[in-house]
């Protein structure tokens, strides 16, 4: 280890406080979700490993997992993809003791109707924004890379996705900058006078700087955490997690957070002077905008970006020069620390999804990895692989073999 | 076009109606009694004749100006902007408003081709000339009723002596003026603050 714990000074640098308990998945029913037809099962308490061959529908069966935490594909599938070839309408269910007892939360969509409901305890949510969050679970997928090398799109919508879970008003603060943002570069593309477009510019920075506020307060709080967990499956390497909101940070505060940093420049900036920042930034922009008929600055341009040591002692940007390992690293670590938020707003374990994680890394960063899972965590898991592993988590998790869209134990 | 084809037809041009609800109603007025009937069509043949926008408050009526412009006790100093004419009945089921109103006809909405000059406001500068008190700008608490209250707010607020203030967010997010309570609106107006 090239530094010590003590470099550290937030608590999610030494890894997780153990949590007092953890959100257990009990009953799991589905019907003509994906390859499955209908399915049912009981999940042990501990959690499970799924062997199955590609195509067998492993990530599916985690895919409709999921799907009851945020009411979307994690694949970034639409609705109608969901279900069976032939069908009209897909069903998910599952009973879940979470730290609002046990519940059971339901989602179906019907293709016909274009129509989607959310029940919980058998009765219908009008709000989505009311259920969502309500299951607890964090996924690790291998696509997870794609967050680190892909589109700057991805980004937001990690962070989009994770701070609609763990931050009240977030759904809505988007959904409105969204609605506003659209009409602003409408009145853009049409020449709308200046006094039209400040009107649009008055809602845009008011929820606009309720977006930014959140995501620069979550990477802040995280960024040792990440930088921990990175550097612990890299084995040595440095992580650094920074935001980047395209109107660059309120004066006088880096909102990039290194631990250093941090520490230095104190909290984050408050929203007001997210908003006097954004305000000043679209003031800054006024020409380029109108000759681009589009809102050139704001959250919906905002990038997170994953820096590290690579080869040597200087810290560089992992999407352009991380190899394929650095950036699954970067990418575990992002959801370790993913993990630890919502541990923090459940007040306990969340479930682990982990679908197929260990395939793509090598035996070092594998077994890193593996210990961090065990290490203060006692999350039920449940492990996809295409073969049976020497992994073992939890003291050995049951076995069982998914073939067809059918399980057997 | 059969005669009863005509009529879902029309029946279904209506908003929130879909082609099976234009169906059922039509075949609900065949079966009704042909008096009553006859019944709603003159009544939509009345409207259509007599009912226009009032040429001070742009709300609509069958007199001009309309009866709260003509009402004597009504506080003429202050007003109330909304944004259609259906959002006075609201504030009046409220009953903690004796000013006037002014209709703007809609609200801006890029996305739907709705600016400045496809709103009420021209006419609205002028009544301020004389002797208005206070503006209450309350247009909805939506995204774009939020835009159009800050464009007018700032189209105002030079004017000498005119206070310019705006519902309280009592309102449900995103919720009309016309599906609020009274209650909610009697609060609403309450609370309202300068902008
Ligand atoms: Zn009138």
């Amino acid at each position: 280890m090239p530094h010590s714990a003590s470099a550290h000074p937030s608590p999610q640098a030494s890894g997780p406080e153990p949590a007092t308990g953890a959100v257990r998945l009990g009953r799991i029913r589905l019907r003509d979700f994906r390859n499955f037809e209908r399915l049912e099962c009981e999940l042990p308490a501990e959690g499970v490993m799924i062997l199955g061959s590609n195509g067998a529908g492993k990530t599916n069966l985690l895919e409709a997992v999921y799907y009851l935490e945020v009411f979307r594909s994690f694949r970034g599938a639409s609705d109608r993809e969901l279900v069976r070839f032939g069908q009209e309408v897909f069903r998910v269910e599952a009973t879940v003791e979470g730290p609002r007892g046990e519940r059971t939360i339901a989602a179906a969509y019907s293709a016909a109707e274009r129509r989607k409901q959310v029940e919980v305890d058998r009765r219908e949510v009008s709000r989505l924004s009311d259920a969502i969050g309500g299951l607890g679970a964090v996924v690790f997928s291998l696509e997870d890379v794609e967050i680190v090398r892909g589109s700057p799109s991805g980004r937001r919508r990690f962070m989009d996705i994770l701070l609609s879970l763990v931050e009240p008003g977030y759904v809505d603060a988007l959904g409105k900058y969204r609605s506003v943002l659209s009409q602003r570069n409408e009145a853009l593309k049409g020449g709308a006078d200046r006094a039209q477009l400040e009107a649009w510019s008055a809602g845009l920075i008011e929820v606009g700087a309720r977006v930014m506020e959140a995501r620069a307060r979550w990477v802040a709080g995280r960024a040792a955490a990440f930088d921990h967990y990175h550097s612990r499956i890299a084995g040595g390497a440095r992580g650094v997690l920074g935001y980047r909101p395209s109107l660059g940070a309120p004066a006088g505060r880096a909102a990039a957070a290194s631990d250093d940093e941090a520490s230095a420049e104190g909290r984050p900036p408050s929203r007001a002077a997210w908003a006097e920042a954004f305000r000043a930034a679209l003031e800054r922009t006024r020409e380029r905008e109108r000759r681009r008929g589009v809102t050139v600055v704001g959250p919906h341009r905002d990038e997170l970006a994953f820096t590290a040591q690579v080869g040597g002692e200087e810290e560089r940007d992992l999407r352009t020069y991380g190899s394929g390992g650095q950036q699954r690293t970067a990418a575990l670590a992002l959801r370790l620390a993913e993990a630890d938020t919502l541990r923090e707003r459940l007040g306990r374990e969340p479930v682990y999804l982990l679908d197929d994680v260990f395939a793509e890394l090598d035996r070092e960063r594998s077994g890193r990895l593996l210990q961090l899972l065990e290490e203060g965590r006692s999350g039920q898991v449940v492990l996809t692989s295409p073969k049976p592993s020497e992994v073992r988590l939890r003291g050995g998790l049951d076995v069982w073999r998914l073939r067809d869209g059918r399980l057997e134990s | 076009m059969s005669a009863i084809e005509d009529l879902i037809t029309e029946l279904g041009r209506l908003p929130g109606v879909g082609r099976k609800t234009a169906q059922r109603l039509a075949y609900h007025l065949l079966k009704t009694p042909p008096g009553e009937a006859r019944q709603l069509s003159r009544a939509i043949d009345r409207v259509v004749d007599e009912v226009h926008a009032c040429s001070t408050c742009g709300n609509l009526s069958d007199s001009d100006p309309c009866e709260f412009c003509s009402d004597a006790r009504r506080d003429g100093a202050v007003l109330c902007v909304v944004e259609e004419a259906s959002d006075i009945t609201a504030v009046e089921k409220s009953g903690h408003f004796d000013g006037v109103y002014h209709v703007l006809g809609g609200r801006l909405s890029p996305l739907d081709g709705m600016g400045p000059d496809d709103l009420n406001i021209t006419a609205l500068l002028t009544r301020l000339r004389g002797g208005v008190r206070e503006v209450i700008l309350a247009t909805n608490p939506s995204v774009e009723g939020e835009a159009t209250a800050t464009y007018l707010h700032r189209l105002l607020r030079d004017l000498e002596g005119v206070r310019i203030t705006r519902l309280a967010r009592g309102l449900p997010v995103g919720g009309d003026l016309e599906y609020a309570d009274g209650v909610t609106i009697a609060e609403a107006f309450t609370g309202r603050r300068d902008m």
